[in-house]
């Protein structure tokens, strides 16, 4: 019995994976979710700021991870938006501006919003921490041209912006080394400004330190994170809807390494029985 | 040919290494000019690094399909859609290449319909092998293979509602974890690759370290 659990097929595993999945999101089963302190730090620090105030959006995924992303980009810029800030966007990662232009795209509809006034798309530069450094050191050279063409003196929302001190909170999105590696060595760390962050979950652990150093002002992690965000700003949104069939993928992820260890130690047992 | 092989990257490695911590450090305003004409000389190296990654991707591929080794056909996929996706971005949606990207048109078309789904689905598929792997590997066979599985379990449930749902112990004891141990073993990692990093880049711009330079031991 034990040697045949051992040995369950994996197909087996992929279909209850799969209805662990599917099951929750097609009943619509809904959760109760419980912010964390550093969603909530986060979440504290778009709350301080004054209606006008200045956002830097940084999108640092791909497509791969779009699924975690989206619902926490969608989530903050919402809040941005509905609390009158200007956001200009910009893109460190190739793959980024497709995505970054779909969620603006989608949020500044929402909100009938103006470009160029309310927010301001500056597209992908290649160069990563360098990017970071020269925005630093002068933003109109870092980016001289939004993603359309249109001159970054010329928008009145970027018009006066000369440095990243300019800026009233920096918010990097993002699913590679972005955070640790470049705007908190290359950014925060030198010029001083209020820093937060979204990152797939796996990454979320690395972060801590940067928090408690309180060089990351809050951090959203993963489809956990986005969801706690949706329901601080009190609208439930992809996010919400996933973390029913993320927990009862988790539990059933659980299960079967406990189970899979019951198995191991029984035949151990047996065999050690049997060899004695 | 020595001094264009050894001495002069070393020489090069040595000046703008320094250029670049007295531009980081020196408050000064020609040390901060300096380090905004690095910042754009670093990025246009950088845009340059592109092209190398491109003709070594493309390659690779070649290569493969040349001598139709297993899966080329792959390789011959990777190839037609670079080309499909490269010949979308120069129409431009019937602006041309010297012009800002189109907002719609057939390159955005083909991220968002087919790149984003793809990608999202690679990475989606993780969850079954993950699930698939755990149940096969992941065994307290030592103390502490058990204390990273029971921790493992803790978080896995703390993280999710559900956790909150079946015991108020989970969320605590995943909060307790990611900001006591975690945290702890974190800050000593990330310490210690710093370190790390500053002993390489000093051997680096002093000399010491010359690997980069390819070829060897001298």
């Amino acid at each position: 019995m034990m040697h045949k659990l051992l040995a369950i097929d994996r197909r087996i595993i992929f279909a209850l994976v799969f209805l662990s999945v599917a099951g929750p999101l097609l009943a619509g089963i809904s959760l109760p979710i419980t912010p964390t302190n550093e969603v909530k730090a986060a979440y504290d620090q778009f709350e301080k700021l004054d209606a006008g105030d200045i956002v830097l959006v940084s999108f640092s995924y791909g497509a791969s991870t779009q699924p975690e992303m989206l619902p926490m980009s969608r989530a903050m810029l919402r809040h941005a938006f509905r609390r009158d800030l200007k956001v200009v966007a910009i893109c460190l990662w190739p793959e980024a501006p497709g995505l970054a232009q779909q969620v603006l795209e989608e949020m500044t509809a929402e909100f009938d919003l103006e470009y160029g006034v309310d927010y301001a798309f500056m597209g992908y530069k290649p160069g990563n921490f360098s990017v970071i450094l020269n925005m630093g050191q002068d933003f109109h050279s870092a980016f001289p041209q939004d993603q359309w063409g249109a001159e970054t003196g010329d928008l009145d929302l970027t018009r006066g912006l000369r440095s990243l001190r300019d800026f009233d909170l920096v918010l990097d999105l993002a699913a590679g080394d972005s955070i640790e590696f470049w705007w908190i060595p290359y950014g925060q760390e030198k010029y001083g400004f209020t820093f937060v962050a979204g990152c797939t979950a796996v990454m979320a652990p690395d972060l801590y330190p940067f928090l408690d150093s309180g060089q990351l002002g809050g951090l959203l992690g993963g489809l956990a994170g986005a969801a706690e965000y949706e329901t601080l700003i009190d609208r439930r949104g992809s996010a919400s809807t996933g973390m029913s069939a993320q927990s009862m993928a988790h539990l059933v992820i659980v299960v079967f390494v406990l189970m899979g260890n019951i198995a191991y130690f029984a035949v151990r047992r047996t065999s050690s029985e049997q060899r004695s | 040919m020595i001094f264009l092989s050894r001495t002069l990257p070393l020489v090069i490695a040595f000046a703008f290494g320094m250029l670049g911590v007295i531009g980081y450090y020196v408050p000064h305003g020609d040390a901060q000019s300096l380090e905004r004409e690095m910042a754009l000389w670093m990025r246009i190296v950088f845009a340059f690094s592109y092209l190398l990654g491109l003709y070594s991707l493309l390659n690779l591929h070649w290569q493969r399909i040349r001598q139709r080794v297993a899966g080329w056909a792959y390789s011959l996929i990777a190839i037609l859609s670079f080309a499909v996706m490269m010949v979308f971005v120069v129409y431009n949606d019937g602006l041309g290449p010297f012009t800002a990207q189109a907002e719609a048109g057939g390159y955005k078309w083909l991220f968002d319909n087919i790149q984003v789904s793809c990608a999202s689905t690679m990475f989606s598929i993780l969850a079954f092998f993950i699930a698939s792997a755990a149940y096969r590997t992941f065994r307290a066979r030592t103390p502490e293979a058990a204390v990273l599985l029971i921790a493992a379990v803790i978080v896995m449930l703390g993280r999710v509602p559900i956790g909150r749902e079946l015991s108020d112990f989970f969320p605590i004891a995943t909060d307790w974890l990611l900001n006591v141990p975690n945290l702890a073993a974190k800050r000593g990692i990330l310490l210690g690759v710093s370190l790390g990093a500053i002993a390489t880049s000093l051997r680096i711009i002093f000399g010491i370290e010359r690997s980069y330079l390819g070829g060897g031991a001298e």
